[in-house]
């Protein structure tokens, strides 16, 4: 096939103008795990689905959701070990960003610098894109920032979205459910809905994951919180 | 003579109420040899934001150069107006990467958040080790002249129009008793919405 | 010789004993009273030219004061003399009010350049010898006479740090005189003289404006002229700049302003002309 002579390790242009590297990146985001974020008047929500393979598997040890400053957190849709690099380089960025500064980063800041990141692994030689898109969210200057980034380095500013798994049937869900003034309670309730559309098997705060962003900086919901959210929905 | 004491010159800052104000000599000399009178060691890098470079004349304007680099740059990276706090942490890097060859200047900085209009100032040493007091700062050939009147003269909560007053009387008769400052002095009084530059007479010897 | 005598300069040898002995150091500071031409020298011994050493060989640096412009010249009316009046220690103005011109007598001046301390001290000694030969000899010194002493005995102390460059001008049988004599034991007379840091811009403003024949005021403009044109330009000179006069009836001061109020004076008159 023609594509296979364009698609070996480098990322190489097609004929017709396509890096089809980076649309197989994008469909191995597709092919992973949901996640949401919604913005609200007085704060921001991720929240991801969690599968586990096996009832064996110890399940509130490693996380998805990630801070990266007090006040910006993070999730993925893709692969599990490219995200790990990304929280990795992102938090750095950050680091590097205050000791010029002597100032957190702005959310925007950290998306540009982590979507260059990205692009740069689409140019360089014996690289591969990553396989993740990313979901950013943070408070600065006293309102919410929802950024998504993809493998390609493009990034986008969101009002509310979703990724991985069922994502078109979850921005569907989003644009029904959306509205301009939602309170941050609401939000993490629409977030729920909005991964139950596609969830495979029960909601539990086992397999979802919930972080929230408001005045007082980025945390990860506990397992208690998150039960507490899922059972006002039933 | 100290590399720092050649071309002679010194800045000095206050806080007022809502206020700022920033102020310099203007002379350019070499040793004891007046050159100019018209020397600007002070540059507005922001609608609210000034700097002043007392040092080595050469290295006054390298400095200046290079902070304007970077402001620029920074602006347009993260397109919104820089605090004086974050300028004062660049200028700060800018010096600190030249520990071991380092630009003979000691920046005084002050200006007025860009969002709350809170006033700041701080100074530095000639490797960056920032100093951000409550009152007032100073640098220069003549720094223990200029401490001296600073803390005779400043009061808190000065309005602009006697903050001016009180900065340029510490300025002259600091640098009367110094050889190689004077020749002329600017001041700055940086408001919310105004800034007001007056240059001021004084002895030319 | 005569004059070694007169001064009543002996041999140093005397001066510094080999006995360490508390009274023997009383006696030689009461000696400058005695005679103020002999010092007591520095105890470790002090190499010719070389300046004070501490304990590890380092040179030590003494901070007085230093910058300072002078000038004098000899026209057809007598002599004039202008000076300014800072005095600096290293950078620091330590007085914008010093007193550079020296009355050694209602005949004779000097000025001072260099260490204040050594121009006030030898002046000071050399006005009393001059009196002590208006007594012995009823009648005045000569100007050449009276800057020959001085250079006698700062030729006693040379390499030994001294710091002065003083004009010494007066008026005797000979009319007008004019000498320069500093710490090498240089003594030489002249027309026009500066000295001290701000002496190159008074000679610019002096050489272009000297005649023999100039008037009184006109003379005394021009020295004013170039001292402020050196306080300007010379970090080290400023503060007040005095003018005297020195004619046939002796010395006569002629004015002391600010230079700062000259300079706006000059400003204006500038502006006014154009």
């Amino acid at each position: 096939m023609a594509s296979e002579r364009y698609s070996f390790s480098l990322t190489t242009f097609s004929p017709s103008g396509k890096l089809v590297q980076i649309e197989y990146a994008l469909a191995a985001v597709a092919a992973g795990a949901a996640s949401v974020g919604i913005k609200a008047a007085n704060g921001v929500v991720l929240a991801t689905e969690k599968k586990h393979r096996s009832i064996l598997y110890e399940e509130h040890s490693v996380h998805k959701i990630e801070m990266i400053t007090p006040k910006i957190g993070m999730v993925y849709s893709g692969m599990g070990p490219d995200y790990r690099l990304l929280v990795r380089q992102a938090r750095k960025m950050a680091q590097q960003y205050w000791v010029t500064y002597q100032e957190q980063i702005p959310t925007a800041q950290l998306v540009q610098r982590v979507a260059t990141l990205m692009q740069e692994y689409t140019q360089s030689g014996g690289v591969r894109p990553f396989g993740v898109s990313l979901l950013m969210c943070g408070w600065d200057e006293g309102r919410p920032y929802l950024f998504q980034c993809d493998p390609s380095g493009a990034y986008f500013a969101w009002k509310a979205t979703a990724m991985g798994k069922n994502y078109i049937n979850g921005k569907t869900f989003l644009e029904k459910r959306y509205n301009e003034d939602l309170e941050l309670d609401d939000a993490v309730h629409t977030a729920i809905l909005t991964l139950k559309e596609g969830f495979e098997g029960g909601m539990t705060e086992d397999n979802v994951e919930i972080g929230i962003c408001n005045e007082q900086g980025f945390r990860r919901l506990s397992p208690a919180e998150v039960k507490d959210y899922l059972a006002n929905i039933a | 003579m100290s590399i720092l004491s050649y071309n002679g010159g010194c800045v000095l800052a206050m806080k007022g109420k809502g206020c700022v104000a920033i102020a310099s000599d203007r002379r350019f000399g070499v040793q004891t040899s007046t050159l100019a009178m018209d020397f600007q060691r002070i540059f507005e890098m922001g609608p609210h934001l000034y700097v002043g470079l007392p040092g080595l004349a050469t290295d006054t304007l390298t400095v200046h150069e290079r902070l304007r680099f970077r402001l620029n740059l920074y602006e347009l990276r993260e397109s919104r107006k820089i605090k004086p706090q974050t300028f004062s942490a660049m200028v700060s890097n800018l010096l600190y990467e030249r520990r071991f060859g380092p630009y003979f200047v000691e920046p005084v900085i002050a200006g007025l958040d860009p969002v709350t209009w809170e006033p700041f100032i701080s100074a530095m040493d000639l490797i960056g080790c920032p100093n951000v007091p409550e009152d007032f700062v100073v640098a220069g050939t003549c720094a223990e002249q200029l401490f001296g009147m600073c803390e005779a003269l400043w009061e808190p909560n000065l309005e602009p129009d006697s903050l001016f007053e009180t900065i340029s009387q510490a300025l002259m008769n600091a640098f009367d008793r110094d050889a190689i400052s004077g020749w002329g002095g600017i001041v700055h009084v940086i408001e919310k919405d105004k800034v007001t530059t007056r240059l001021l007479k004084t002895r030319m010897d | 010789m005569a004059l070694f005598e007169l001064c009543g300069i002996h041999s140093r040898s005397n001066f510094k004993t080999t006995e360490d002995d508390h009274f023997n150091g009383e006696m030689d500071s009461l000696n400058i009273i005695g005679n103020p031409t002999q010092l007591a020298l520095p105890p470790l011994g002090c190499p010719n030219n070389k300046n004070l050493v501490d304990e590890h060989g380092r040179e030590m640096k003494i901070n007085y004061d230093h910058g300072t412009t002078t000038l004098g010249f000899k026209y057809q009316g007598g002599i004039v003399l202008a000076v300014d009046s800072r005095a600096t220690g290293g950078q620091y103005i330590g007085s914008g009010s010093v007193k550079k011109i020296i009355e050694i007598n209602d005949f004779l001046l000097g000025t001072m350049a260099g260490g204040a301390a050594d121009c006030t001290y030898w002046e000071r000694v050399l006005s009393k010898q001059c009196r002590l030969y208006e007594l012995r000899n009823k009648e005045r010194i000569s100007v050449a006479a009276a800057s020959k002493l001085l250079v006698n005995m700062v030729y006693n102390y040379k390499g030994m740090g001294l710091s002065m460059g003083v004009m010494i001008a007066g008026w005797d049988k000979k009319g007008p005189g004019l000498y320069y004599v500093d710490n090498d034991g240089t003594r030489t007379p002249g027309q026009v003289f500066s000295v001290g840091s701000g002496s190159l811009y008074a000679y610019g403003v002096l050489d272009s404006g000297y005649r023999h024949d100039l008037e009184d005021e006109e003379a005394y403009e021009l020295g004013r002229r170039a001292i402020y044109h050196a306080t300007y330009r010379d970090a080290s000179s400023g503060g007040i700049i005095r003018v005297y006069h020195i004619k046939s009836t002796g010395w006569v001061k002629i004015s002391e302003q600010d230079c700062t109020e000259l300079h706006y004076q000059y400003e204006e008159a500038e502006r006014g002309s154009k």
